[in-house]
């Protein structure tokens, strides 16, 4: 057996390294040493716990108190001083007091097993979500890919509830489910592609690099392809992670609850974490590929990000960056819920098959040949721009061959720059 | 951007336990588990169930094997193509047939046959390869190619071959012959048994009355 | 397929089981305690069965134990959307079994309640429509709006939901003073919130997709169950008891002018104002009793503007209230008005004591559900809330 700590740890040399290494010279061990990458990997997932719980928190409070406005109202005022900013740990508490019930027409296995599987599903997502540059728990080099194909796990948690409940609404919202999750895949994964094809890579760490620099630079501004491309993505988004008006598979005033019409407690506040998760999850990605990842709309800290340590002050800022347009697209996600009304199921598939894919379609061969041929758009306004292929994959930097035969032949697939 | 020293040591534990291993049956044994438990479960539901976990930690084991592109692969279609599998799991179990499949004899022993030769062909192969039957001793240190995966795919699949490459004068491409013909080759395969699926699926239905 | 083609043979998708889904009387959009048996074919609804009676509160039989007034009270949770509108139907039956003539300001003054009470219901019929169709919001701002006209009534009688204001032979009491500028300043606020409403929902570009073309009623088939309101208007059918009813009713909207919302021609009186009828909108479809609702608001509005001026200027007194034991003229009436959910009747025999010897009711809910088998037929399951909810019946006045 061929082994490598590269392998399994990955090779950039991201943040989970630096951490590994400052454990192992703390417990003066040699600095690739297991038990500092065992104890990093342990820290990252906790702090991605984290962020999934806390940012349920927030989420909901923020789902309750932009609701609250938006119709009128104040919303939580009570709970935690003037905002009622605790409400959601109120909530909880009260979820957790709640007695647990379980129908007893349910598969007793299904019905246990579904909420977790979703709450699995999403936080696995966040494995491979970079927060700042090198800040993600695992860079993956097919980042984009492992998010959207982990993202779409989700589903068996919903359809497993549907199922396991032994309930016909519930049945009824995993069926929905099921149908929506199978058809918004598609132009979910044509959406994302087209800035994949712009940057040339998948890795997520990689495309936001890509985008360092003033907002120009941003792959929305690519051209004129992405502000439609990000239209369909967010749709489909929204449609994927199952938010009004695509929330179908719960639908409150056709099935109940849909799929969590017979959870109560804690399985049932666990679904809605995972829901708000997946929410994050899709967002971020939004940020990554269309909104120039973790770097803000000037190039502040452009100058200490190569410096060995004044670059964490920047990836702390890159990382706030990253996190306020995310909180951004899951308010608008928000907002779009407390203003439309639902979709039927055709329609929303209607939608799918003969609007979102067509466009992304589209988009992509547009986008394709806008820069095969090399046409300006306002991307390339951007003073000092760093060429869109100069931040390659390492694999063609390191390589000595590769280096020096196949990433011309990349280069040259890119851009004229 | 990215500075990458190789770390050619191996990870061990303090105790001498290869991390790598470790996970590798770790995972093992839960596809191996899984897989059995997909054979013995009755309710189709909970086999599907089973089988997705099954195949989740085979795309477990080729990320470990840094095979990340087959992995997420592993997880997109095979993982999402189950899901297929359970919704009609779901749409069938209401024939009473289905909520717990019995297994006859005679399927016993055709399951058996079939899955002894698969078993068989694959162990032969798999022993067949040379580099895994070398004996590493434990702590032994090797390095690995480039674990990247994608872009030479991709770049195979247009017809640049990375891994049998041809040096030449003139430049790397215009000489290799990718995956792209293979490729369409499965597509106008899977098309194929899609129609068929969708042709079997139909049902005839005489309407009574009229006569031919 | 060795014979060749057999035109018997017919080829369906892939066949799946029927299920038998019980929607209510515990359901998130059934209007209070509605029952529907919905037979489904995956997300296709086959066949629905509403059942009633979850509500059953024995109203009329209490009617028949009471004195006219005293069942007031009982009329108000009828139909408890539009307490108003109960209680002057019950009013003018017992008024025209009695013979009874009210002075021009007490008819004035019910015009002005009775049109306020149908703002408020339609105000609740939209905002619970939007939440059958999944925006929550457009509820809460009917509710905000509802709750105005509510302050306004409780100045008035003290109660917000169950009045037992206007009562036979007048109301319990006057206006209060102010009332009327009160209400006029509402009436200013709430004309510009309507386009509003209009923008949020009428002309939604989801809720156009959800509602036209959804739940189709045609004239003869209203006509054939007894339909009656916005259902019946909604169908193209011109008629309102406003105009077309009994003589002891339409004179209290004598010197009125205002216009039946129904379509003719393929226009809705005054419809410039508003947002275009889609393209996709059928005639009888949901939108279409939707969007008579929503004039229905507005001409509302116009007629209480109407009576504000002729209320101030009217001579007389609101009226007296019958005594609580007034002795009944031996005989029978029935009356039926024009409620905001259609065609509220009373009938009432007396045997010449005080306490009528029968009672009953005709509610226009009824006889507007009995309409959803025939329109919910081979609807998919999420169209079956739009066109309940399109209905908007209220069962506590189907119960009673």
């Amino acid at each position: 057996m061929r082994l490598n700590v590269i392998l399994f740890f990955g090779k950039h040399p991201g943040a989970k390294r630096i951490v590994a290494e400052f454990i192992n010279s703390l417990l003066s061990l040699s600095s690739d040493h297991a038990l500092g990458y065992v104890v990093a990997s342990l820290i990252h997932c906790v702090l991605l716990l984290h962020v999934i719980a806390v940012g349920a928190l927030v989420f909901i409070w923020m789902e309750r108190k932009v609701s609250g406005r938006i119709q009128d109202r104040l919303g939580p005022t009570r709970v935690g001083g003037r905002f009622g900013w605790l409400q959601t740990l109120a909530d909880g508490l009260k979820l957790i007091t709640k007695e647990d019930l379980m129908p007893g027409a349910a598969d007793p296995l299904l019905f246990r097993l579904a909420p977790y599987l979703s709450f699995a599903a999403s936080f696995t997502a966040f494995l491979a979500l970079p927060f700042a540059d090198g800040w993600a728990a695992q860079v993956l080099n097919v980042g984009a890919f492992f998010v959207l194909a982990v993202l779409g796990l989700e589903v068996f948690g919903v359809i497993l509830a549907g199922y396991g409940s032994g309930s016909k609404w519930s049945l009824f919202g995993g069926m929905r489910e099921a149908a929506q999750v199978v058809s918004y895949e598609v132009p979910l994964g044509l959406c994302v592609l087209v800035p994949v094809t712009v940057c040339g890579t998948l890795n997520l760490v990689t495309i936001g690099n890509m985008q360092a620099g003033l907002f120009t630079n941003w792959l929305i501004f690519q051209n004129p392809f992405m502000p439609i491309v990000f239209l369909a993505f967010f749709t489909c988004a929204m449609a994927s992670v199952n938010r009004a008006p695509f929330d179908l598979a719960e639908a409150e005033s056709e099935l109940v609850a849909g799929f969590h019409t017979e959870y109560s407690g804690l399985r049932w506040s666990i679904f809605f974490m995972a829901e708000y998760g997946s929410m994050f999850v899709v967002s971020a990605l939004a940020a990554i590929l269309f909104f120039g990842a973790w770097h803000g709309p000037l190039p502040v800290f452009a100058s200490i990000s190569a410096s060995p340590y004044l670059m964490h002050i920047a990836n702390l800022a890159g990382c706030t960056n990253f996190i306020l347009k995310t909180v951004i697209g899951v308010t608008v996600m928000i907002w779009i819920r407390w203003t439309l009304p639902r979709l039927r199921i055709d329609q929303v598939i209607t939608m799918c098959w003969k609007y979102c894919v067509p466009i992304a379609a589209f988009c992509l061969v547009g986008t394709v040949a806008w820069e095969v041929t090399g046409l300006p758009w306002i991307g390339d306004m951007t003073p000092n721009r760093n060429p869109m292929g100069s931040v390659r994959e390492h694999w063609a930097q390191d390589d000595p061959v590769a280096s020096t035969s196949h990433s011309v032949v990349i280069a040259e697939g890119r851009r004229n720059d | 951007m990215t500075d990458f020293t190789e770390l050619s040591a191996v990870a061990m534990l303090p105790l001498g336990i290869v991390w790598h291993t470790v996970f590798f049956w770790v995972f093992a044994a839960l596809t191996s588990g899984f897989a059995i438990a997909v054979v013995l479960e009755k309710n189709v539901v909970r086999m599907a169930l089973y089988l997705i976990a099954t195949l989740s930690a085979t795309a477990a084991l080729f990320m470990l094997a840094g095979a990340h592109f087959i992995g997420a692969m592993q997880i997109m279609i095979y993982v999402g193509g189950t899901l297929v599998l359970l919704i009609f799991g779901v749409m069938l179990t209401a024939q009473s047939a289905f909520v717990s499949m019995r297994t006859s004899g005679g399927e016993w022993v055709t399951g058996a046959i079939l899955g002894g030769v698969l078993f068989a062909m694959l162990a032969t192969n798999a022993i067949s390869v040379k580099a895994w039957r070398t004996y590493y001793k434990e702590g032994t240190q090797v390095s690995v190619d480039a674990v990247e995966t994608v872009a030479p795919i991709g770049l195979a699949l247009v017809g640049i071959r990375t891994d049998a490459r041809v040096e030449s004068p003139s430049g790397p491409a215009a000489i290799q012959s990718g995956y792209l013909l293979p490729f369409e080759i499965i597509s106008v395969h899977l098309l194929v048994v899609l129609i068929g699926a969708a042709y079997l699926a139909r049902t005839k239905v005489q309407l009574p009355g009229r006569s031919a | 397929m060795a014979t060749g083609f057999d035109s018997r043979v017919v080829e369906y998708d892939v066949r799946t089981d029927e299920m038998l889904v019980n929607m209510g009387p515990q359901h998130p959009s059934t209007h209070g305690v509605l029952r529907l048996v919905l037979r489904t074919d995956g997300e296709i609804v086959s066949e629905v069965t509403p059942h009633i009676g979850y509500l059953h509160r024995c109203a009329e039989k209490i009617g028949e134990n009471l004195t006219p007034r005293q069942w007031i009270p009982y009329t108000d949770r009828m139909d408890y959307l539009a307490g108003m509108n109960m209680n002057l139907g019950w009013s003018l039956a017992v008024e025209k079994l009695m013979g009874l003539q009210l002075p021009d300001k007490a008819r004035h003054l019910r015009v002005i309640i009775a049109e306020l009470g149908r703002i408020a219901s339609h105000l609740v019929g939209m905002g619970a429509y939007g939440l059958d169709l999944g925006t929550f919001s457009p509820f809460l701002y009917a509710f905000r709006e509802r709750e105005k006209i509510l302050d306004l009534f409780e100045e008035v009688c003290g109660a917000r939901l169950t009045y037992s204001y206007i009562t036979p032979g007048g109301a319990t009491a006057d206006l209060p003073p102010g009332w009327i500028g009160r209400c006029e300043a509402f009436l200013n606020e709430l004309v510009p919130i309507i386009s509003d409403y209009h923008n949020l929902l009428t002309s939604n570009a989801i809720f156009i997709k959800r509602t036209c073309g959804i739940g189709v009623l045609s004239a003869e088939m209203a006509i054939d169950y007894g339909c009656s309101g916005p259902v019946l208007r909604g169908s193209g059918v011109d008629y309102d008891l406003r105009r077309d009813g009994e003589e002891r009713y339409t004179e209290m909207y004598d010197g009125y002018s205002f216009e039946v919302i129904a379509e003719r021609d393929g226009h809705y009186p005054k419809d410039h104002q508003y947002p275009k009828v889609p393209q996709d909108a059928v005639l009888g479809d949901c939108w279409h009793r939707f969007y008579v609702r929503m004039l229905e608001v507005m001409q509302a509005i116009d007629l209480l503007r109407q009576g504000f001026d002729r209320y101030s200027a009217a001579t007389g007194d609101w009226g007296t209230p019958i005594k609580l034991t007034q002795k009944l003229p031996k005989g029978e009436a029935y009356l039926e008005t024009e409620a905001p959910r259609g065609q509220m009747g009373f009938y009432l025999v007396s045997d010449g004591s005080s306490i009528p010897w029968r009672v009953r009711a005709r509610s226009s809910s009824f006889c507007n559900l009995s309409v959803t088998h025939e329109i919910c037929r081979g609807v998919p399951i999420a169209d079956v809330p739009a066109i309940v909810g399109s209905l908007d019946i209220v069962m506590g006045e189907i119960d009673r």
